[in-house]
């Protein structure tokens, strides 16, 4: 095989678990809550945020940062939820109120990473031991390595929680049928907190993966994150856990491979001309029948 | 199984908050007894057992189970109280597994495993069908089937109420005659039983008392009895329903 095509192939698949995972932590919260959080990105670069600021001002290393996030984004999810989402259901349209608001709170985040960390881009500084390994003729960077890795045992974790603890079939089962879940006591208001604070926990978690693989985040980016959630959500299937995977690998393996053959312009193209294709062949995404199950 | 009466008094609900679908409506369920309610279509007989269960909020009256006023109760803190519900549609989880249907209904006790086996064991004995596929995925069984598990889920946590809405609809005569002989058996057994029923001769053959409604209002009430003795009552059945209640 071609040595560029598959450095192309071995960075999609990196890149395209990162997708997945903010398709994933987009779906859970779309699924349980029918909320359409177009703030994710803004959300992952508030994450990527904590980790520079964890080490520059408490001299943490983004590994130990990451757990730490994750916990201070699911408190502020919890909490968000019953000062912002738990509202909207009162609403007349609660998906499209969702939509509205949350691109509401997506413009404000920015505009206050703006005020609070300015605009210069920012990075992490760490060393990592080797920096990169060969894989024939391949070169993998340690850190997307270990980031694979690390979304390799979340996306474990979370799938044995989803499909192999009550809870997580309480979450489901919400997806399916949110109505009977309050037939057999569970309590809807309380699960979807915490739904939405496992989704901000994650996207937390991804943005200092983000941080740690890319070269250097801004407030400006959160938007090209929220857009490539929707994309491998729509592709994979709405609301559904596994589709969120499989199409965050397929699109990153379709924009990372395209781009060793044309620019970056025509790689993110392609990725939309697959998005549309799945669209007209199948409207529902890939593992998507109504919603998810 | 050990009822509770569960009654409303009073009660006013309304959807968006200006079409009342409930006016100063008044049922009481017995433990022990069957309570059919019926009516014409748009009477407001589903309306009555969400709002028993809390998924309905009344803007007026009050709904109390035993002594307690749980009026404010939220739907799953009534479950948590032992009241049931079986409603109208599919509630079943369908890509999860029966047991796992039957697991989640065990949620108000979940951390209690020793009472979630006996429950789990408990309804597979009631239920064979059911015990024969604990892991087949709910979506795949019949019709039939995905109604006795979904009263099967409702009896796991040995319920003092139990609400059933129109539980043969859409089953075959087999079945529903078999749903109608295990709703009997479960007031018998001294649970509190409110029917909801279109098939009003079955409801009023297995019913202890029965609720007339129309409009969104009590028409007339008594007992099996009363209705059968009352040609007024008698009457008006037999006008709305095209049936006749016999002694």
């Amino acid at each position: 095989m071609n040595e560029l095509l598959l450095q192309g192939l071995v960075n999609g698949i990196i890149l395209g678990t990162i997708y997945a995972l903010i398709g994933l932590s987009l779906n859970v919260i779309f699924g349980v809550l029918r909320v359409v959080n177009f703030a994710h990105g803004e959300f992952i670069i508030l994450g990527a945020y904590g980790a520079y600021f964890a080490q520059k001002l408490l001299g943490l290393s983004p590994f130990l940062a990451m757990p730490l996030i994750f916990l201070a984004f699911a408190a502020m999810g919890y909490g968000l939820y019953f000062v912002l989402i738990k509202r909207l259901a009162k609403s007349d349209d609660p998906e499209h109120a969702s939509l509205l608001v949350m691109f509401g709170v997506a413009i404000a985040l920015g505009a206050l990473m703006l005020i609070f960390f300015e605009a210069d881009s920012r990075s992490l500084s760490y060393t990592l031991d080797p920096p990169f390994f060969m894989f024939g003729s391949v070169i993998v960077p340690t850190a997307k390595l270990v980031a694979l890795g690390i979304i390799v045992v979340i996306t474990a974790v979370l799938a044995f929680f989803l499909y192999r603890t009550l809870p997580g079939k309480a979450l489901r089962a919400i997806i399916m049928n949110r109505d009977a879940v309050q037939i057999v006591g569970v309590n809807l208001e309380r699960m979807s907190a915490l739904t939405f604070g496992l989704g901000l926990g994650l996207a937390g978690i991804t943005g200092v993966l983000v941080a740690l693989i890319f070269p250097a985040f801004s407030p400006f980016i959160g938007q090209d994150y929220t857009l490539i959630g929707f994309i491998v959500i729509v592709l994979g299937g709405l609301g559904h856990p596994v589709g969120a995977v499989v199409g965050g690998i397929i699109f990153g393996l379709t924009e990372q491979t395209a781009l060793v053959y044309t620019s970056g312009t025509t790689a993110t193209l392609l990725g939309f001309l697959l998005l549309i294709g799945v669209i007209l062949v199948r409207p529902t995404g890939l593992f998507g029948r109504e919603a998810l199950k | 199984m050990e009822g509770l009466k569960l009654s409303m008094e009073g009660i006013e609900v309304a959807y968006n908050s200006d079409i009342v679908v409930l006016n100063d409506v008044a049922v009481t369920g017995r433990p022990g007894e069957v309570t059919g309610i019926i009516g014409p279509n748009g009477a407001g007989k589903s309306t009555v057992l969400k709002t028993f269960f809390g998924l309905l909020r009344p803007r007026k009256g009050s709904i109390t189970l035993g002594d307690q006023d749980i009026t404010r109760q939220k739907a799953f803190q009534r479950a948590l109280e032992g009241i049931a519900f079986v409603p109208q549609h599919r509630s079943v989880f369908a890509d999860l597994s029966v047991r796992d249907n039957l697991l989640l209904g065990c949620w108000p006790f979940r951390r209690d495993k020793k009472r979630v086996a006996r429950a789990i064991e408990s309804v597979f004995d009631e239920f064979p069908v059911l015990a024969e596929r604990p892991n087949a995925a709910a979506s795949s069984l019949s019709g039939g089937q995905q109604r006795f598990l979904e009263i099967a889920r409702a009896l796991v946590i040995d319920p003092k109420v139990i609400l059933l809405d129109e539980p043969t609809a859409m089953i075959a005569p087999k079945i529903s005659k078999e749903i109608y002989a295990l709703t009997r058996s479960l007031a018998d057994r001294g649970a509190t039983i409110l029917l909801v029923d279109q098939n009003v001769r079955s409801c009023a053959e297995i019913a202890d008392r029965l609720y007339i409604l129309e409009l969104g209002r009590n028409k007339a009430e008594g007992t099996r009895e009363d209705f059968a003795s009352d040609d007024k009552l008698r009457e008006m059945v037999s006008e709305w329903m095209n049936y006749k209640i016999d002694a």
